[in-house]
This record gives structure tokens, sequence and C-alpha cells, in this order.
């Protein structure tokens, strides 16, 4: 098996709030405008897709997030293997895109996912997000796509003040050091 | 900085979109068939008013819809947006 | 110390905690919750500056942020000081230490006051008159000027304090926290608004919290006590935030205000350690109330800008507030009834006062009378014609003014002072009213310019004295009942007040009051930091100047770093009367962001050093560092440029770097290019219409190029596209054009062809990519995937196979950006490094040699390929490149196909790709150098520019690639190169200078 290296490596905490990347879990990225899409996707996962905007919806094994209208982000909610997301893939991959209700794209390292939990963490957020955290903190399951120190990040409201971020690989360890560097001045 | 009501996220800050300028000018469905004046009509041709102005707008950093804005160049008031495909909600 | 003017018993004064500070190396002590103002005028110091053309002395006179004199340096360390900073708003510590400006060799001894002995040769538009001709002789007038002129010292150092910003979302935004504000700001927080409260000061409560007099009651008592009372209460409403030393700096559009917080200016450096300087806050608010109030204005007489002269409300907010008495022998001057709340509380702390100089006839109002029974002079219809003392006013002489008030009569009356007063009524601060986009109206009988009402945005209003109400009984009733529209609230506390106070009856106002000289010979000052005088805007108007941008231009009033907070009224006025005109036709300069000026260091937050731009990296990225790569920036990605070895320079590397991917094999990270997944039944009709190509007849498993046009025919990106399945592609882009590629074939599938169903998913970082080029690239390949066929039967050149890398899936292509045999594969980020090192192991009997791009922009380019955005500019077609055959002509469309047979597009003497050589084959040519036929013609005529150069070493001899007007068919001319020194003789060729037959690719 080959060598498993992640961005980050790391967590912090500074006071109450920590930070952590959370690997290795599957990401897999859906897009369809077709009927019976959420239907294959409930069957497959037991999970629907939320057509709500900005919300997400999840049970023991899966989130799937809102991010367009037609696009959506599912990630598993607990770390899994690399076999165990490769039949993932391939199940939805071939009862999905294969018989054209969609299309199923691996995106695992496509972005890191990052956990901040602590009370202070919107006002980390608030730092360098123009985005009104006002609803989204007080709705679980809320997703929200914005910007972070100018750079693009989906954000998935867990808990109370617990939430896990998503930052495409490239961006991750310097977002990282921002808001690392942001945690000591909250 | 505005606040554009997105059609599909809601209310968010201007520095989540970007603009695609001039918006109702459909690509001609056969080009070969226009003068080189009626190509470079659509190609270059737009009006850039004072006053209100039909654009169209990319929610780049949230869902990377486009969708319709119709905007006041002279005080950036925004009288509606709407999606690709539909009508304008004001008379163009 | 002798603090002998110093009043003790002052609450906002902490006289327990003394704190030492220097001025002007002179070492001085003050109170916690002093300003340095307070403390230097405590120290009897006036005299704190020079003026910016005259060198005059000048001395504190205000107390806040329209401060145009008193404005100092603070701290010398070369990365903390601080220039132009107002003497009125720095709160003291221990340790501060502070400097005068504009002068030299010190404030009071100033060679440049000479300019004041000058200062007839010096009238409005001086610099613009003068030092116009002769043309070549600015230099040195730029010298004399910038050594003489000059607001303080800007730092040389790396500022090494820290700055913050914060995003901010309220119901409600109270801007200033007087009275009216702090009414607004209850109102709104107790009724279910969240709202936030900001005040420039460290206190809040206005001018109101230190009112104390019993002409101003409310309820019953003291107005001050009154509102100390409210301010404890709001300080527990929990829906409201309340933010002190934060001042607004602009007020934008959609109620976006910037305002900017000071953290730790008013600590001593020991307290500050660590902390942040100043923040700021990025504010949106669903509604604005703008409770800024107002500042007085001066008046303008003959040398009424002498240390000692103040605005009246300063002398009373240093004695009410701060506790310090200004002067021992205080007059005062004015046209309306405010100075006459100061003269209440001078008597109060025993400051003896001469006079009261009063333009009106008489005023009967209660604090009129009060003061009469203090039996204190007051001169009605008298004003002041001259004042005298050069490091501090000592006399005023005063005289009788006629009944237009246009001359003086009688005789002359001198009176020693050592501090004037003056107030020339009230100016509403309605900077933020306007930069938000509101309208302003005129009122005449206060000559005020105010918020238009039917011009006001609806999410905002303003109150109090910035809305033009000036006595107290008009602000709290209109504040109440506006604020309770505003926000539609029913009932509220402050509906039932009973509210005492002295209501003003009589106005007079002559914007230039007269002396006995004529106006040549005095010196009636508006603008007190640019030293404009009543003078000088007479003279533009002479001059022709209408437009009153003009005329402050010219003039330079309102120019300083006080935007003429004070100045402006009187110089619209003086314009006005001038000109004849009504002033509310006039209207005003634009008021511009910010209200009050901001750090850099604000501005900027924390996107500073190691934050000033992104850093994107890839997976190896690490690699790269460990194997001593020299980076360079594509975008904002970091990408290994050459790895040096044994102290190579950047042409050695490169040039072994080359010669050992042509001769055995090399490895590139070449992860940065753009990926996108394209799944759906329309996706080889969506790749026909996106590339000038055709993509339908590509068998699955293959490898295509293909150039994307903008819709004008000109070349905007390119990239190998592979078939993975039927309805399942994967594009590559070019590094830099990764996202806008994306945005762009997003845009025409949502707008233009929504028919189609295809989905697009950018994979960029989830993929990265490993290129293994080179002769013996196959051997790596085969010992690192040894179970994958890679003969070329099954696995040609433009293919791709699904393999497996010790249980890790991967896709691997056969193409080639260099000529030579090649494989890219591309594996899940996360494992990439270690295949990457997995590839280093398998070569190294072959001498695998990691290259970076700029080894690979020396290989492509030996094969005349081209690099988008290198070898094109956004106005180069596929023809112009020389790439006709990538034009699929019996497509029915495809972007930017009718723009190719354009009249312009078509003109055959065009810029065109061509191959360049040097006559001299070592000699390399700059990228960038122009190309010219002759060498004599004036001007001479550019035929085109280099664009992409080398030396190659694996023909040994310099190559290049250039754009040429007609290009294509001038192969075998020769031209010039024009360098700085010499002329570099070239020969048009061919573009593919190595292996042209291809035949390195099966090799």
């Amino acid at each position: 098996m080959l060598n498993f290296e992640t961005t980050l490596q790391d967590s912090k905490s500074y006071g109450d709030l920590t930070l952590s990347e959370v690997e290795p879990i599957l990401k897999i990225n859906l897009r369809s405008n077709k009927r019976e899409f959420s239907t294959k996707i409930g069957k497959l996962l037991s999970i629907i897709p939320p057509i709500e905007a900005n919300t997400s919806s999840s049970n023991e094994d899966y989130s799937v997030l809102w991010l367009s209208p037609d696009e959506w982000l599912i990630y598993s909610n607990n770390k899994i293997s690399y076999e165990q997301q490769n039949l993932l893939e391939e199940n939805l991959f071939n009862n999905i895109s294969n018989i054209n209700q969609g299309s199923v794209t691996n995106v695992t390292d496509h972005w890191v996912m990052i956990n901040l939990k602590g009370y202070k963490i919107y006002d980390l957020l608030s730092k360098s997000s123009p985005y009104d955290f006002k609803n989204f903190k007080m709705k679980k399951g809320s997703v929200t796509q914005t910007l972070l120190n100018h750079t693009d990040v989906i954000l998935h409201n867990i808990y109370d003040n617990n939430l896990n971020l998503f930052v495409r690989r490239s961006f991750s360890e310097d977002l990282w050091l921002w808001i690392n560097d942001s945690a000591r001045f909250l | 900085m505005f606040i554009i009501n997105c059609p599909y996220c809601g209310e968010r800050d201007q520095t989540e979109f970007s603009s695609g300028g001039e918006a109702h000018i459909a690509r001609p469905k056969q080009p070969t068939e226009l003068s080189d004046d009626e190509w470079a009509e659509f190609l270059f041709m737009r009006k850039n008013i004072k006053g209100i102005q039909f654009e169209r707008w990319n929610h780049s950093h949230g869902c990377r819809k486009w969708f319709n804005v119709v905007r006041d160049t002279s005080n950036d008031k925004i009288h509606a947006v709407y999606k690709m495909g539909e009508k304008p909600p004001v008379n163009k | 110390m002798s603090q002998e003017l110093r009043i003790n018993n002052n609450k906002f004064i902490d006289q327990t905690t003394r704190l030492s500070f220097k001025f002007n190396g002179e070492k001085l002590y003050g109170y916690k919750g002093d300003t340095l103002a307070s403390a230097l005028l405590a120290n009897n110091i006036h005299l704190v500056g020079r003026s910016f053309k005259y060198h005059r002395p000048r001395g504190i006179m205000t107390c806040g942020s329209e401060e145009p004199n008193a404005i100092v340096q603070i701290g010398n360390d070369p990365s903390l000081t601080d220039p132009n900073v107002r003497a009125t708003e720095i709160e003291l510590y221990e340790g501060l230490e502070a400097f005068s400006q504009n002068c030299w060799p010190n404030v009071k001894f100033d060679i440049g006051g000479i300019n004041n002995l000058l200062s007839p040769l010096l009238p409005a538009g001086f610099y613009y008159k003068t030092f116009m001709w002769p043309a070549s002789f600015w230099e040195k007038y730029e010298f004399f000027i910038r050594h003489s002129a000059g607001l303080g010292k800007s730092p040389t150092k790396p500022d090494r304090d820290i700055y913050d910003h914060k995003y901010y979302h309220c119901d409600v935004l109270v801007v200033g926290g007087g009275i009216s504000g702090i009414m607004a700001a209850k109102l709104s927080a107790e009724n279910n608004n969240e709202t936030l409260l900001i005040d420039d000061k460290n206190i809040l409560g206005g001018t109101t919290i230190y009112q104390n007099n019993d002409c101003f009651q409310i309820d019953g008592i003291h107005t001050n006590y009154w509102l100390e009372n409210e301010i404890k209460k709001i300080k527990n409403i929990k829906n409201l935030t309340i933010k002190t030393r934060t001042s607004l700096a602009a007020y934008h559009g959609y109620n976006y205000l910037l305002a900017k917080e000071n953290l730790s200016d008013h600590l001593s450096p020991d307290e500050r350690k660590n902390k942040i300087r100043q923040r700021l806050w990025k504010i949106r608010a669903k509604k604005v109330i703008i409770a800024t109030g107002s500042i007085e204005r001066p008046l303008i007489f003959n040398n009424n800008d002498r240390p000692g002269i103040m605005l009246s409300s300063a002398i009373k907010k240093f004695i009410d507030f701060y506790g310090v008495k200004t002067g021992k022998e205080i007059s005062l001057f004015t046209n309306n009834d405010s100075v006459y709340e100061t003269a209440i509380s001078l008597k109060k702390s025993g400051v003896n006062i001469i006079s009261i100089i009063d333009i009106r006839d008489k005023s009967s109002s209660k604090i009129v009378k009060e003061v009469e029974k203090h039996n204190i002079k007051i001169y009605w219809n008298h004003t002041i014609v001259n004042t005298e003392g050069y490091r501090r006013i000592s006399f005023i002489e005063i005289m009788k003014l006629s009944d237009d008030g246009s001359g003086v009569i009688g005789k002359k009356i001198k009176l020693k002072t050592d501090c004037l007063g003056i107030s020339g009524g009230w100016t509403p601060m309605v900077h933020l009213f306007t930069q938000s986009g509101g309208k302003l109206k005129f009122r005449s009988n206060d000559n005020v310019f105010l918020p238009d009402k039917n011009k006001t945005p609806s999410d905002q209003i303003s109150i109090g004295s910035c809305n033009g109400d000036f006595d107290i009984k008009d602000i709290i009733l209109n504040s109440n009942k506006d604020v309770k529209t505003f926000l539609g609230i029913e009932n509220s506390p402050f509906d039932n007040l009973k509210v005492e106070s002295s209501r003003e009856e009589m106005k007079r106002n002559i914007w230039l009051l007269p002396s006995d000289k004529p106006i040549g010979k005095t010196k009636p000052f508006l603008d007190f930091q640019n030293d404009s005088t009543a003078k000088d805007v007479k003279l533009a108007l002479r001059e022709g100047f209408k437009s009153i941008e003009h005329v402050k231009r010219y003039t330079t009033t309102g120019m300083g770093t006080d935007q003429g907070k004070l100045s402006n009224m009187h110089a619209l006025g003086i314009i006005a009367e001038t000109t004849g005109t009504n002033m509310g036709e006039l209207g005003t300069t634009t008021f511009r962001p910010p209200y009050t000026p901001l750090t850099f260091g604000a501005i900027v937050g924390r996107n500073v050093g190691e934050f000033f731009d992104h850093t994107r990296k890839t997976a190896m990225h690490n690699w790269h560092v460990q194997n001593k790569a020299k980076f360079e920036n594509v975008g904002q990605w970091k990408r290994a440029w050459y790895y040096p070895k044994n102290g190579e320079t950047m042409f050695e590397a490169v040039q072994r770097e080359s010669k050992a991917a042509r001769e055995s094999v090399g490895i590139l990270d070449a992860s940065t290019l753009g990926k996108i997944d394209i799944q759906g039944t329309d996706a080889s009709e969506f790749l026909n219409r996106v590339y000038t190509n055709a993509w339908s007849k590509l068998a699955v498993g293959k490898c295509r190029y293909g150039l994307m046009l903008n819709e004008d025919g000109m070349v905007y990106d390119d990239g190998v596209t592979t078939r993975l399945s039927e309805n399942h592609y994967i594009m590559t882009t070019t590094t830099g054009g990764a996202a806008n590629v994306l945005t762009k074939l997003e845009d025409y599938l949502q707008t233009e062809w929504p028919e189609l169903d295809v989905y697009l998913t950018t994979v960029t970082d989830h993929f990265s990519t490993i290129s293994i080029c080179g002769p013996n690239s196959k051997k790596i390949l085969s010992k690192v995937i040894p179970d994958l066929d890679l003969s070329d039967e099954n696995f040609p050149h433009m293919s791709f196979k699904n393999s497996i890398i010790n249980g890790i899936k991967c896709r691997v292509m056969r193409i080639s950006f260099t000529g030579e045999h090649s494989y890219e594969i591309n594996i899940q980020s996360n494992y990439a490094k270690h295949v990457w090192e997995l590839c280093m192991d398998a070569g190294k009997n072959y001498n695998i040699t990691p290259y970076g791009t700029e080894t690979m922009h020396l290989l492509r380019a030996e094969k005349g390929f081209i690099i988008t955005g290198q070898d094109t500019d956004g106005t180069m077609t596929p023809s112009d490149l020389q790439m006709d055959w990538i034009i699929g002509k019996k497509k029915f469309d495809f972007i930017g196909k009718r723009s190719l047979y354009r009249s312009d597009t078509i003109r055959d003497d065009r810029k065109q790709l061509v191959g360049l050589l040097t006559d001299d084959p070592k000699e390399i040519l700059e990228e960038g150098a122009q190309i010219v036929e002759k060498l004599n013609q004036k001007p001479v005529e550019m035929l085109g520019h280099v664009t992409s150069s080398y030396f190659s070493p694996n023909l040994n001899k310099s190559i290049a690639l250039a754009v040429i007007k007609s290009g294509k068919k001038l192969k075998g001319k020769k031209f010039f190169v024009p360098m700085e020194n010499k002329n570099i003789n070239v020969t048009v060729t061919d573009t593919v200078f190595f292996d042209k037959e291809n035949k390195r690719l099966n090799a």
C-alpha cells in the first residue's frame, strides 16, 4: 500500500478553540438535474440530497451538503479505508453516471476537511468572511459556501459551535496558517 | 460593496460574485449566416448606460450559478434578480 | 511639577495616576485621562507646530478630530513612528514621545518662518504659477519644495504592529455616543434590534456628559447627570454592543461602513505587547442612525491663527472635561450664544475673563443673562481687528462694527489676553450622510447644510446636531420622535421628558470680519493647516475660478489632513458673498472617505508578510523543498523552477536538466494544470463546441490536444482532454487559466446551451500529476507499474490506461509536451508524493532528473509548442500561431469560429508566430525584445517581439519564438533585434527546431 500523506497532519488548540484536520474520509461531488436522481441516491445511501438551499442531510454514515440546485457534496461522517471509499465511489458511479442520471466525481483529495470547535469559532471566521453567520450558527446542518481570507470554503454546521470547513488541498496549508494566526488574536 | 440576492443562495456580499456584463445578448444560433457587421454587433457592442441596466452576475464563490440582475448604475440600487432563461421582471 | 493650570477633583481625569511623557525632548507630566493636547495645555504649552506654507507658529485649536494645527509625530522607532497624529485625539500614556512637525530646526525657531515675511509673494496658486516654467527647472524647484514642505516622517522600517479586520452584521448601527446617539441606541436595542453603538472617544456622552450648567436640565437635573445615568443603564442591555475608541471612516452603499477601533494606542509600550493595535470593522447594518454631532466654526478675522486662539467649545471641554485652564486671562469672541456657556464654566473654575466680544447687537437669552450677572464685560456689536503675540497671543484689538458689518468705526481698544475663545456658530457633521449618497439642503437662518429628509436613503436617519438641532430641547424631542418613526416604535421612555434650555434668539453672521486695515494688509486665515486666507479665495475668484471644486484645489483650502472640517463653510460663505450667489445653490465640495485618516496597517490588516498573497502548494511541494528546488510563482502556485546542484547557476541547472530529459529521463511535477471532470450524454458535443477541433470521433481511451478560443477568435486556453469512457472525459487546462476556463464553460452551459446534458466538476487538487519524459521513461514506468503493458500496440502515444500502483488507482496518459516518449501519472494527491518517490527510486540507474518549469519551457520551445499567455497575449488567432491544422472547418460552430473570418482576423499582415535564430548561435535574445527591419528609420517601425528565448543544449544554439507582422511568409528573412548597446542579427525560421519528424515520441 502506498504511503498516505495529508497536507496538515496537525491539530491545535487555543483556549477552548480546537482545530484539526479530519482524514481519511470519502468526499464525492454529485451533480444532476434529473428527476429520479434523488430517489436513486436515497436507495444507494439511505439519505436524500437536500433541495433546500444552504442545508444538508445526514445519517449515521454520511452527510450530503447542498452546493447548488444541481450539485451536492457527500462526505463520510466516519474515517473509512481506501478500499471502502473505492467501493462506494464505484457503486455510485455505476448507478448514477453510467446510467446517465448525473455525475459522480471523487473529490476526496480535492478538499481538506478541518474541524473547528469552540465558542469563538464565529468570531474567528468573521475576521475575514463577509458572510452573516447569524442564521447559520443557529441552525444545525446549515451549509454555506463563502470566502475566508479570500479563499473559497464550504462550511457545515454540525452542532453548536462545531463545524467542518472544506478548503481545496492546494490552499489548505495557507488557510491553516491564517486560521492559526487569527486564533491567537481572538 | 452591494448585497446581491442570489436567486439560489439568498443575500450575499458582493465579494462572492463576479460580474458578467450586459445581459440578454443571446449568442446567435447560426453565426455563419451573419455579416461581419452583424457579428461585430453581437461581439463588441454594449450599452453601458447610466441608469437601469440589465446585467449578468455569477455567484462565483458560492453556487457558481449565473443569473440576471436589474441594477441602476447611477446609485447601484438592485431592482430585481432573476434566473437565466427567465423573462426580465420589469420592462426592458 | 507645576500644574497650576489644573483644576482638582475632576471626575474624568485620574489625578492619582501621573504619567510622564516627552514633547520635543522635554520631559513633562500629565494624568491618566488626558489627551496629549490637554496635557500640553496643562503645562502651559500652546505652540505645537508650524503652518504648512508660511511656517507660522500654531497652537492647539480644538479638542477633537477637526484639529488643523496640533499635528504631531508620535514616537521615533523607525518601524512604529506615526506621523500626522492629532494631539487632541491621542490619549496620554506613560512614556509617550511626541514631536512637532513641519519645522526645522525646532518649533520655536523655524527657518521656514521666512516664508511668513515673504507671504505677499506667496499668494494662491503661487506654486502653480511660479514653478511651471521653465520646465527643465522643475527638478530644482522640487528639491526646494520637498525640503521646506511636508508633514511628518514616514516610518522607514516594516510596521511591527498587528492589525486586525472584522466583519460585523447588525440590525441597527448608531454612529456617535452623544446624547442623541445614547437615546437612539437604547430605543433600538430595547426594541429587539441587534444594535451596535460606536463612538470615537474613550468615554460615551459627547459634549453633554460635561454640560453641568443650571440652564440645561432634564427632569430637574443637570443634563450631564441625567446622561450619566442613562449610560449606566444602557450598558446592561443584552442586544447592545458598545465600541468606544472606534471612529467611522467611511459609509458606502448598502449600509456598508468601515470603522477603525483603537485597541492599544492608549497603552504604554509595555502594555501593548502582543496586542492588536487597531481593528478595521467592516459593518453591514440593516439600518443606520447617524448622530455624529456638529463642530464649532472659527471666526475669520485678521491674524486669527496665533497660538492661544482656540474654539470656545474646546476651551470649555478642556476646563470641564480635562480640568485644564487654557489661559489665565481669557477673552471670548462670538456671533452666537455658545461662548456664554464657556464663560460660565470658566467662571466656576475661577478663571479670569477679560471680556466677551460679540458681533451681535444684543442677546437676551437665559444664558447671556446668567453671564451678565457675573459682571463680565461684553462688547456688543464689536469685532476683533487684529491680534498680537508671536508664539502666543498677547493682545487683541477691537473696534465697533459699522451698521452693515462691512467696516469698523470708532476708537480701537487694546486688551491684554493670553487665550482667545472664538465661536462662529456650528456646522453639522454631514460627511457620512453625503458619503452614503444623501443630498444636502441649506438652512439660511443659521447658514448650515443639513441632510435633506426627502433625499435621504430609506435605511438611515440623521439625528441630533448633525441634523441641525442645536438646542438640547430640540435634540431630545426630535431624536426621540425620529428614531421612533424610523424603527417603528410606539412608546419610548423619552416621551415625556421635561427639558429646560436656553434658547438662542439673536443671530448675526459675517463670513469675513472687517479690519481697520485694507484686506491686502491682513491675514484672515481660513484653512489653518494649508495656510489659505480669505484673500486667497478672493484672488482665485478674481482670476476667474468659479466652481467651488476649482477654488478648493487652486487655493488648497480644505485639502489638508483635516480635510477642511473647520474652513470649508467660511470658504463657501466668502465665495457666495463675493459672487453674489446663494449658498444653497453653490453647494459644497464633495465629502470623501475616510472621515479621519486611516493607517495603512488598518487597511491591510493581517494580509502582510506571509499572508500578503496566497500560496498554493502541490502534494510534492515538500519533496521539492528538500531537494533544494528554486520556486517560481505561477499565479498563486509555487512551482519548482529548477533544482540547482552543487552551486549551479540557473542557466547551468536548466542546461543539465534539459539534456538529461532528452538523453535519459526527466521527471516533472505537473500537478498545477487545471483538471475538469466532464460527464453527461452530451459531453462529446460540448467539447465540439468549446474546442476548435472535432471530438465526436475520439475513441474511448484516447487523448487529444485542444485549443479553446474566445468568441473573438483569439486563443484563450489549451490542453489535452482524455475520453475516459463513452460519456466521461477529463479536460486539462493551463495552470493560470483553470478557474476562468471552468467559469467560462459553466457560463456557456447555463446560459447558451442549457439543453446539453453535461456536468463539470473541478478535480485540480484531487489529482496530482507526475510527468516522466525521455527515452528511458518507459523503463521507469514499467518498474513502478509492472502489470501495465507499455507496448506501442497496447499503449500508443495519445492514449490512456487505468491502472493501480500498490493498491491505489491511477490514470496514466501517454502524452508529451516535450516531444519525448513520455507519460503522465495522475493519482490522488494524498498518495502522489509517495509515487513520485517510487519513480525517483526506479530511475536511480537512469540518472532520473527532476526538472522544473524553466526546463519544461525550454524543451517545449525546442519543439515549437506554444504556451498560452507567453507566446499568446489575447490577440493571436490559431492561424496567427500557424496552427490552422487544429481548426475543424467542417464543424457547424464552435466558440470563436465566426470571428476567424472577420475582415480583421484574415488580414495577412497580422503578427504571426515564427521561429527566430540568432546569426551568432551563442547569442541569447531577451524575451520581449523588439524586432525591426531598418535601423536608421525614425521613428523605427516595430515589426514584432520575441515571446520565448532559450539556449538549447540539445541543439547547442540559441533558439527563440517571436511574433512578427506577416511572419508566415518571411522564412529566411533577416531582421535586427536592437538592444541597449548592440544590434543582434536574426533570421526567421520554422517554429519547430528539434526532431521535426516527431521520431522521438515513439523512441
